[in-house]
């Protein structure tokens, strides 16, 4: 570590060595911390998290029981012992344009905190004010709505992907106006590429995970195939299939150029964005019981970046391009539903049927000998010796 | 308290790499790989089949013995385009893949046909088959065009064994007399996977596990079968004072 430090003064490292360096060993060093929590105040499963990017403060959370609660992750008290607090709640006595049923996911609107949109199985997405909490509008769609996202990136306008399932047609993405049609199956996520603000990946119940290009709505740009065309190793209904079960899970890397697709075979791929080869990166078995989607984080600003994919009831972390798994993440009593990283502290939040959010910080190097004896000379809040040492007759003058 | 070795990342362990530099992955890994299949094909039993299969090696039994999966992929794949290995779909489970040696098997499919009609054309497919291609399945233009196989041909090779029907049209790779293989293989593997559920707490030492008898259903080596369970993931495999421990992962189809 001070070899890092002493490079970045003396010039002869870049900058952004010593912040990935460190950033990798916090991420390393993720454990449950027991000092940090986040209140509880849902009443049924988690489905969704999503933290602001802006200031990454405040933090947005879906319920299977409809309801979204606004957390403060910031730790104002000088206590090492904080609770998240929730800000505001948009519960079901408190309002009456609340989801009737589980809200399966919300995002922040990305350039500001001043919005968010929620989509749930009551078949309608809402956009809310955050200063009111109140709908400024609602879109109805004709079935359960899956998933939906807003392109980080997008600047000249803004649009909202959802997918949704319905009876009588096929499955379609649809957007404000748009209407992509191509899956068999009903779709379960729906993701923008941090990259290219016109770039969509859809994953579906038909195996199938497409790539489209919203500037022409006719059809998907490529299907992506686990088999990369090599036509003989799948059996003929597999052949040009992502996966060899549902695809539930969506997540590009941070800079765009990958993407991650998780499925119920138990398996995960990471494919090359550009081109939609399969990497062919194997991280082993990834266990994967969901019905519905599931949400999982790639870490970002680390330098072997690591993929955080909710497991049953643990949180697996696996290194993104060696695919080796890391460690297991232990502390979640039922199923981990999704997992939100934050960049800036490393810290990861994951929420599960357990009606817990629980908070993974680094673990800090623990204070040298010399602190501690400054701390006591100080008078500091931290007791030096812990008080079951501490007998009645010894003196500190000796 | 956290008793276990906090997780280093590779940066700051300079001085630690330098130090054991003999453990790490070295450059002729390929040679591993090499070696890991040998042996496990050593642990094939093959008097049972009266010699007439070559041994089989099924891809995930590799898994097992190393630890990163991305890299014996790409060296199987290797070893594949050049000639050296079979790789073969076998039909009860989309992700297992049977690995045998291309010597191996030319010698083991001759041997059966000698002295059958059909000896010819599977003599020219195994010509086509062995140095060059690498596909496990054949659809019907490939093998009139590519390899300039008539109907009647293609009838003989499915008829010897070395082709197996996948859909109109098309044809796995099979190797002849592979049957009775799956069928044991399914039944050991069912019964050793039972004898780990049963035991106390369903887990047990992988050194008690080999040293098990075998009952009448398992007809392969114990070792044989750890490794496969070990490296398809139906155990969980933990690493203990005494040794490695295999506990059964519920969940399981089988």
């Amino acid at each position: 570590m001070l070899s890092f430090l002493y490079a970045r003064q003396s010039g002869l490292d870049d900058p952004v060595r010593l912040r990935r360096a460190e950033s990798t060993r916090r991420v390393l060093s993720l454990e449950l911390n027991h000092n940090r929590d986040v209140d509880r105040i849902h009443g049924n499963g988690i489905n969704t998290l999503d933290t602001e990017v802006i200031d990454g403060r405040y933090m947005l959370s879906g319920g299977s029981d409809g309801v979204i609660v606004i957390y403060d992750l910031e730790n104002n008290s000088k206590k090492p012992q904080y609770t998240c607090k929730a800000i505001c709640t948009v519960g079901r006595s408190v309002c009456r344009h609340v989801h009737k049923f589980s809200v399966e996911t919300v995002q922040w609107y990305p350039h500001d905190t001043g919005m968010f949109v929620s989509s749930s199985f009551d078949k309608t997405m809402k956009v809310w004010d955050t200063e009111t909490l109140k709908p400024a509008e609602e879109f109805q769609f004709d079935g359960n709505v899956y998933c939906h996202h807003m392109s980080p990136v997008a600047r000249k306008q803004s649009l909202v992907a959802g997918v949704f399932s319905d009876q009588t047609k096929p499955s379609a993405c649809e957007m404000v106006n748009v209407s992509l049609t191509g899956h068999r199956g009903e779709i379960l996520s729906v993701r923008w590429s941090p990259r290219y603000d016109h770039i969509l990946a859809t994953a579906s119940t038909d195996s199938r995970v497409r790539i489209w290009d919203v500037r022409r709505a006719s059809g998907s740009l490529f299907t992506l195939d686990q088999h990369n065309g090599d036509k003989s190793k799948a059996s003929s209904e597999a052949v040009n299939t992502a996966h060899n079960g549902r695809v539930n899970g969506l997540c590009f890397t941070a800079d765009g150029l990958h993407l991650l697709s998780t499925g119920t075979d138990d398996r995960m791929r990471l494919w090359n964005s550009g081109t939609g080869e399969n990497t062919l990166v194997n991280y082993g078995k990834v266990v994967n019981e969901s019905r519905k989607g599931l949400k999982f984080t790639v870490s970002r600003g680390c330098s072997p970046e690591f993929v955080f994919v909710p497991c049953g009831s643990s949180v697996a972390v696996y290194g993104l391009h060696s695919g080796e798994l890391i460690t297991m993440l232990r502390g979640h009593y039922n199923n981990v539903d999704c997992c939100e990283f934050h960049p800036d502290y490393q810290e990861l939040y994951s929420g599960g049927k357990d009606c817990n959010i629980l908070a993974w910080v680094p673990v800090l190097r623990q204070p040298g000998i010399e602190d501690d004896e400054t701390n006591s000379k100080r008078g500091g809040t931290q007791a030096a010796i812990n008080p079951a040492f501490e007998d009645a007759w010894s003196s500190d003058e000796d | 308290m956290s008793r276990k070795r906090a997780l280093i990342a590779d940066t700051f362990c300079l001085t630690k790499r330098r130090r054991c530099a003999a453990d790490s992955v070295t450059a002729d890994g390929a040679a591993d790989i090499r070696s890991s299949l040998q042996y496990l094909m050593t642990l094939f039993s093959r008097k049972l089949f009266n010699d007439s299969l070559p041994p089989v090696v099924l891809k995930h039994q590799l898994y097992s013995l190393h630890n990163d999966k991305t890299s014996v992929d790409k060296q199987v794949n290797e070893l594949r385009e050049n000639g050296d290995l079979l790789m073969f779909q076998l039909g009860f489970d989309s992700e297992a893949f049977a690995l045998v040696f291309a010597e191996d098997y030319r010698t083991k499919v001759l041997q059966g046909e000698a002295g059958r009609e059909t000896l010819g054309t599977v003599e020219k497919f195994l010509a086509k088959l062995i140095p060059g291609c690498s596909d496990l399945s054949f659809n019907k233009e490939k093998m009139l065009k590519e390899f300039l196989f008539t109907d009647p041909a293609i009838t003989q090779l499915v008829k010897s064994g070395v082709l197996t029907v996948r859909d109109a049209g098309s044809w796995w790779l099979s190797i002849p007399n592979s049957g009775k293989f799956i069928k044991y293989f399914i039944k050991g593997r069912k019964a050793v996977l039972g004898m780990v559920k049963k035991s106390k707490y369903g887990e047990i030492l992988k050194t008690e596990l080999e040293g098990h008898h075998t009952t009448s259903q398992v007809k392969f080596q114990m070792k044989y079968h750890i490794h496969e369970i070990m490296g398809a993931e139906l155990v969980e495999s933990i690493q203990t004072t005494s040794g490695t421990l295999l506990r059964y992962v519920d969940g399981n189809v089988n």
